[in-house]
């Protein structure tokens, strides 16, 4: 028992720090809670981060409900950092447009409770549990400003359709539990690999494949992302843009090379296929956007094709493994950082991301609109950053694994997606602010946690052998052997 | 130890510009400061530059300078420079554009946010240097690509009217060719051995190159071709260089022409030719047409331009024509005329940008038909003008015209087992040399002589900025022009050895 909660002492930590918060929101005075509540979550987070083991050789706790190898502890830091950013972009936004602060920072920590736990889950359960924990915080996240009916409609969307997907996924559970007699991926591997592929088995990974595709937002069970994205409030999206989906392919991993990776069954063309298509949907309908936050929700979208595309290579064994890993590192943190970065320009109140709005960027705001660049010129994937070495990563099991036109597919769709990043990054640089364009308010925390995701998405791009070293431990229970 | 002291030479040449950005950085919102950390460290790169070409053995085929520390394991990466025949001009050719252009911008011809426009040339340089110096393809496509980003700044942010449209062209054609070549350069490493021994060195794949089916390196070439020839440009990928060029500020122009196209060609040289011999013997008959058309198109549309910035782009693609040509007749002759014509492009159409630059600044004019009667007022300029344009079209005694001669000569001799061979191609590269003469003495003649209009009468001649600018390009014109054995002698024995390699007769492939 002592051994199990100590397994677990970082999600702990996290439990913690949330529950101190909403205690300490309610007894601080306001002026002190805004000074406090964020440096109280970043050490509750950076606490959890070092309370647990960065590698490990993997141990199974809870009668088998929970278990520790280097996969969950990889992801157990993703998470951290990814929360840990979307506390720091967001005081000054809260501030400014009357949100809870204690709420949400306290809301932003369940969810990577969650998070967390769908890494670590090692049964059915644990991990429905998981997702659960991670997405309903997240819709509250999204219907946060209550009094912004786009808010609401976030909330409502993002809420109603996660509720079906995780009915579907959930029923899918039970015909895999129906097939095994046992709801552990442990039992579920010894007895697809007794029985093989049977009519029931491909009901429950259909509908289970259903379910995680609408948590990643592959296409064609995408649509919620635009709107979700587009209302909820921009720190809010920025978070919930990246860790959910890092989270659904954690599940993604845990369930199809985990549970089902007996089956003699080749999904491999079929994924490449839904990757491709992912991919060249998400640019198609992005490059038609005049809204920056619908473009990049549409762009995340394109971004889950990519890492689908190495999924799809898994039979080349801990190189695709470590590709998905490691984009997802990449993807976190440059994706929450553009997204955050649009803060800047709404802070003051107005709905804020369209193209015109940010003519001029970079004079009002040089600091800002220079990390902007970065991650826009990341998320296309030119050097030296991390977004083009996670593209590389990516490029290179999908060609191993004889997908030539898959590769050919990404380097295109890659040029798709240059012309509207690019386009952004026009309107900052190239353009002349608008007369009377707004005077951009001072926020220096955002300004802290765009600075930090910036220096990482270069610093990665120039040195990524560790992060991928790690990934590629991390991504060993899944190779296929 | 080297006579100077400096050991890592190559490496010290990537980091001088990265150094500068910081103080650069600290300054930025001082003009003054600026302007005067880029001159500084621009020059100390030229400088370093030439002390690498006073270390270089003059005779060794091989890479010199050689360095080489692990950079990524997982993919077979490493940091690996060097320099052979091939680079060493083509490095202090870019150091010293690279210093003129800064200067130039320096003397007023950037007025608005000049310490972003400096910080984007210094990252510039860091990649066309590093272009040049990369012996590892994946740290190649980094430099490759790290040009990008600056010259799309610099075109959007400082260039003309149509800026925008034309830098989203320019960097999404290059996209488009390199990130297929990424793909490429991916293949490569999975096809250079078994998993734990593969690399992306190129001595060590040159060395395993037999390891690449005739079959792969038909497709490989196909992808890594592609980018150059975006890059050169070749015809018919060339629409987005005149564009480029129009927009783009004087400076971005200089280095554009000077340097980025340069990339391409050296890009075949390096790496393309002597890794897949197969495929270059398969696209040989389509990159020799391509070559030629590009020769007489890229004339025949100069002599109709109206503008003159456009003509001199124009007269790019015709030249560039004459390094792929070069490159891919296949023999000695061929190839050091196209890096002679590669490095005297670089100088002389450097110039013309330059001085078509000067001429804007001062008349606000760039049509052919609002100049005229200059030469009346400003005697400086005609003559530095008139020594590149006679440069340009390949008068002897001056640096085009070795070049061309040698690729003409190559031409010559080119004899294929099948198809067209020299005696058809080679007359018709020739025109092309009749037709430069004809566009840039057209050109010259109605720019310069003429009745000058009132407007003009006034502006003054060059400063001594501007002949501060122009000397050197014009010393380097006559002194290759004059005494061409002394560039040959850097390049011939490495470019023997790439041709040596790319049309290797014993090589056999395995499947």
């Amino acid at each position: 028992m002592i051994t199990d909660v100590g397994a677990v002492l970082p999600e702990i930590a996290v439990t913690i720090t949330a529950l101190l918060i909403l205690l300490s929101d309610a007894v601080l005075e306001r002026s002190q809670a805004r000074r406090w509540l964020p440096l109280l979550a970043v050490a509750g987070l950076v606490a959890a981060i070092f309370s647990g083991p960065f590698t490990t050789n993997g141990g199974s706790y809870f009668s088998g409900f929970v278990i520790v190898d280097t996969f969950a502890t990889f992801f157990r830091v993703l998470f951290c950092v990814l929360a840990i950013l979307a506390v720091l972009v967001a005081p000054d936004y809260l501030e400014r447009r009357r949100i809870p602060a204690g709420e949400y920072y306290a809301t932003v920590l369940f969810s990577t409770v969650g998070a967390m736990a769908i890494a670590l889950s090692a049964d059915l359960i644990s991990l429905f549990v998981g997702i659960e924990l991670m997405t309903i915080p997240v819709y509250v996240l999204a219907a946060m400003q209550r009094r912004d009916r786009y808010s609401n409609e976030a909330g409502l969307k993002y809420f109603l359709l996660g509720a079906f997907s995780s009915a579907i996924l959930l029923y899918g559970f039970s015909w895999l539990y129906g097939i095994a007699g046992t709801t552990a991926y442990a039992g579920i591997a010894d007895v697809v690999a007794r029985d093989g592929l049977t009519g029931v088995t491909a009901v429950a990974i259909a509908l289970v494949t259903v379910g995680l595709s609408f948590k990643a937002a592959v296409i064609p069970f995408h649509q919620w992302t635009p709107d979700a994205y587009d209302g909820a409030p921009t720190p809010a999206t920025a978070f919930m843009s990246v860790a959910p989906k890092a989270a659904a392919f954690a599940a993604i991993l845990r369930v199809f090379f985990g549970a089902l990776g007996p089956l003699e069954f080749d999904w491999s063309v079929l994924l490449a296929v839904l990757a491709a298509v992912t991919m060249t949907g998400g640019n198609v309908v992005a490059l038609a956007q005049t809204n920056v936050k619908r473009m990049l929700a549409y762009s995340s979208i394109a971004h889950t094709g990519y890492i689908l595309a190495a999924v799809a290579a898994y039979k080349v064994g801990g190189s695709a493994g470590a590709a998905v890993l490691f984009y997802v590192f990449a993807y976190g943190i440059m994706n929450l950082g553009a997204f955050a970065c649009l803060a800047y320009l709404d802070l003051g109140g107005t709905r804020g991301a369209t193209l015109e709005e940010l003519d001029g960027f970079s004079r009002r705001h040089p600091g800002g609109a220079l990390a902007f660049a970065v991650f826009l010129i990341s998320l296309t994937g030119i050097p030296p950053t991390v977004g083009f070495i996670a593209k590389v990563f990516i490029i290179g099991p999908v060609l191993d694994r004889g997908f030539v036109w898959l590769a050919v597919t990404i380097a295109l769709n890659a040029v798709l997606a240059a012309f509207y990043y690019l386009r952004v990054v026009v309107h900052v640089y190239m353009y002349d602010p608008a007369t009377g364009a707004p005077r951009i308010l001072p926020a220096p925390l955002l300004s802290v946690g765009l600075g930090v995701a910036a220096v990482a998405t270069v610093v990665l791009g120039i040195v990524p052998d560790g992060l991928y070293r790690w990934a590629l431990q991390a991504a060993g229970p899944f190779v296929v052997r | 130890m080297s006579p100077f002291g400096l050991d890592h030479v190559l490496t010290l040449l990537i980091v001088i510009p990265l150094a500068g950005l910081v103080p650069l950085l600290f300054f930025i919102r001082d003009d003054r400061a600026v302007k005067q950390v880029a001159i500084v460290t621009t020059f100390a790169e030229l400088i370093l530059s030439i002390v690498m070409l006073s270390q270089f053995h003059i005779g060794e085929a091989g890479y010199q300078l050689h360095e080489k520390v692990p950079w990524i394991p997982g993919l077979g990466v490493s940091y690996e420079l060097g320099v052979d025949g091939l680079s060493v001009l083509l490095v202090p050719m870019t150091t010293l554009l690279t210093f003129i252009s800064v200067l130039y911008s320096s003397g007023g011809a950037i007025k608005t946010r000049v310490g972003e426009f400096m910080a984007a040339f210094l990252l510039l340089e860091v990649g066309m240097v590093g272009v040049f110096l990369a012996l590892d393809l994946f740290l190649f496509y980094v430099f490759f690509e790290l040009m990008l980003v600056p010259m799309y700044l610099i075109i959007g942010i400082w260039g003309g009217t149509r800026r925008v449209y034309a830098t989203l062209k320019f960097v999404l054609f290059t996209l488009a060719g390199s990130l297929l070549m990424l793909v490429a350069i991916i293949a490569v490493y999975l096809a250079s051995g078994d998993p734990g021994s593969r690399t992306l060195s190129l001595p060590e794949l040159i060395a395993g190159r037999a390891r690449f089916s005739a079959d792969f390196q038909f497709w490989v070439f196909l992808a890594f071709g592609l980018a150059f020839a975006i890059k050169m440009p070749m015809v018919p990928f060339h629409t987005w260089l005149p564009d480029a060029h129009v927009e783009a500020p004087t400076a971005g122009s200089i280095v554009l022409a000077g340097v980025l196209l340069k990339a391409g060609g050296y890009g075949f040289l390096r790496f393309a030719l002597p890794l897949f011999p197969f495929g270059t013997q398969a696209w040989l008959p389509v990159l020799i047409l391509l070559s030629v058309v590009a020769i007489l198109y890229g004339a025949v549309v100069s002599v109709v331009q109206k503008d003159l910035k456009k003509l001199v782009a124009y007269s790019s693609v015709a030249h560039m024509g004459f390094v792929t040509l070069g490159i891919f007749v296949l023999n000695a002759q061929g190839a050091v005329g196209a890096v002679l014509q590669m490095v005297n492009h670089g100088f002389v159409t450097g110039a013309l940008f330059l001085f078509v630059g000067i001429q804007y600044e001062k008349t606000h004019r760039r049509q052919i038909a609002d100049l005229g009667g200059l030469a009346n007022r400003w005697p400086l300029y005609t003559t530095f003008f008139g020594v590149f344009v006679l440069a340009s079209l390949g008068l002897p005694g001056l640096s085009g015209f070795v070049g061309e001669f040698l690729v003409l000569l190559g031409t010559f001799k080119f004899n294929p087992a099948t198809g067209p061979g020299g005696l058809f191609w080679g007359p018709l590269a020739a025109i092309g040399v009749i037709l430069a003469a004809v566009y840039l003495l057209w050109m010259f003649q109605r720019v310069m002589f003429g009745t000058v209009r009132e407007a003009y009468r006034s502006l003054p001649d060059l400063s001594p900025l501007e002949v501060a600018c122009a000397v050197p390009l014009l010393l380097l014109t006559v002194l290759l022009g004059i005494f061409p054995q002394a560039a040959i002698a850097y390049i011939e024995p490495s470019l023997a050895r790439i041709i040596a390699l790319a049309t290797d007769a014993s090589f056999v492939v395995l499947k």
